[in-house]
């Protein structure tokens, strides 16, 4: 019983202990879209195939500007949130994640995964394809107020 | 006996009820109607992501940097994407003024095991732990306004909101427009939307 409370013991104080650097980083090369992740978690705006691309593009650049974190919308669906671009730790307004708002990249850095959320530091962007994701064709404009109306 | 004793201990370790621990008693949080909203209400640190992430220490809770919130009851750490502003802010700013302190926040943490996404936060109040004074998160706009005092007019109007009137973000629809393709992509939906 002793020797119970004793494991028990060490359990609780490694459980209380446990260090703020505790996650393990992985060497990855990921291409995907830089989304704005708030439109895309929230539903605030539409369902996720809508608040990315050509048709969210002011949007996304509206909530980057804002300090909306940015994320890493990969091939396969998973999401990264990106809390540095070669060098640029602004990862809250910054003006290199602004300039790639909408673009799909091919990102070079490190991957880290904690309480499930996938985090990235882009070390490079090996390739900037632009924006690839044309669905304005699809869905116009998200939100619809992001283009003014011209004036006669 | 004694291997079933140690085995109970892991197991009870394993699904410790932090684990599916509810935030929402004592919350105060504004619905946004969203689908996979809960309103939270926690103690918590507030962390330099890239410090806690990954180790990236050297500039930590520097302006411009994105903070977390390291819950208390469970050590998990919370990602804070929105502050309690309706027009695109995030809330960096709101808690950077706590950064490396203990604070209470109330607001609405988005989870949904299908899509899947959790520990992503909306923060709506915060206040210093200990102390009773409530700070709505909503300085955002204000903070732009300061380091933005020439940016007054949007077509040629003396007002307008944030978005419309930050000059990135006009300098970069003004190069690429609105959908990032150029002018002829730009015309051609303008024209689809408006005519």
């Amino acid at each position: 019983m002793r020797r119970l409370n004793f494991i028990s013991s060490c359990l609780a104080g490694l459980a209380l202990s446990t260090p703020a650097f505790a996650v393990e980083g992985e060497r990855i090369q990921v291409r995907g879209e830089i989304i704005d992740t708030w439109c895309y978690y929230s539903g605030v705006m539409g369902g996720p195939d809508a608040v990315t691309g050509s048709a969210h593009h002011t949007c996304a650049l509206w909530c980057s500007a804002g300090g909306i974190p940015v994320g890493l919308l990969a091939e396969d669906g998973t999401v990264y949130m990106v809390l540095k671009i070669e060098g640029d730790d602004q990862s809250a307004s910054g003006d290199t994640q602004l300039s790639l708002a909408s673009h799909e990249i091919t990102a070079d850095g490190m991957f880290y995964e904690r309480d499930g959320l996938n985090y990235l530091v882009v070390e490079k962007v090996v390739t900037d394809h632009g924006i690839t994701n044309l669905n304005h064709e699809d869905y116009g404009v998200v939100p619809p107020f992001a283009i003014p109306k011209p004036k006669k | 006996m004694k291997r079933f004793s140690i085995a109970l201990v892991f197991a009870a370790f394993a699904t410790s009820p932090v684990a599916a621990q509810d935030f929402s008693e004592g919350s105060e949080a504004k619905t946004w109607n969203l689908y996979a909203e809960i309103p939270a209400t926690f103690e918590a640190e507030v962390v330099d992501l890239l410090c806690t992430v990954a180790g990236d220490c050297d500039n930590q809770c520097a302006d411009g940097r994105q903070l977390g919130l390291l819950r208390s009851a469970d050590n998990a750490l919370v990602y804070p994407n929105k502050n309690s502003q309706a027009a695109f802010t995030g809330a960096a700013v709101e808690l950077a003024p706590y950064c490396g302190k203990m604070v209470d926040v109330d607001g609405l943490l988005i989870e949904d095991e299908d899509f899947p996404i959790k520990n992503v936060y909306l923060v709506q109040k915060i206040r210093e732990a200990g102390s009773d004074d409530w700070v709505k998160a909503n300085k955002w706009t204000k903070a732009w306004a300061k380091e933005n005092p020439d940016a007054k007019t949007v077509d040629g109007k003396a007002k307008g909101p944030w978005f419309r009137r930050d000059p990135r973000v006009q300098a970069t629809i003004a190069q690429t427009g609105y959908t990032g393709l150029g002018e002829e992509a730009d015309a051609a939906l303008i024209k689809e939307l408006f005519e």
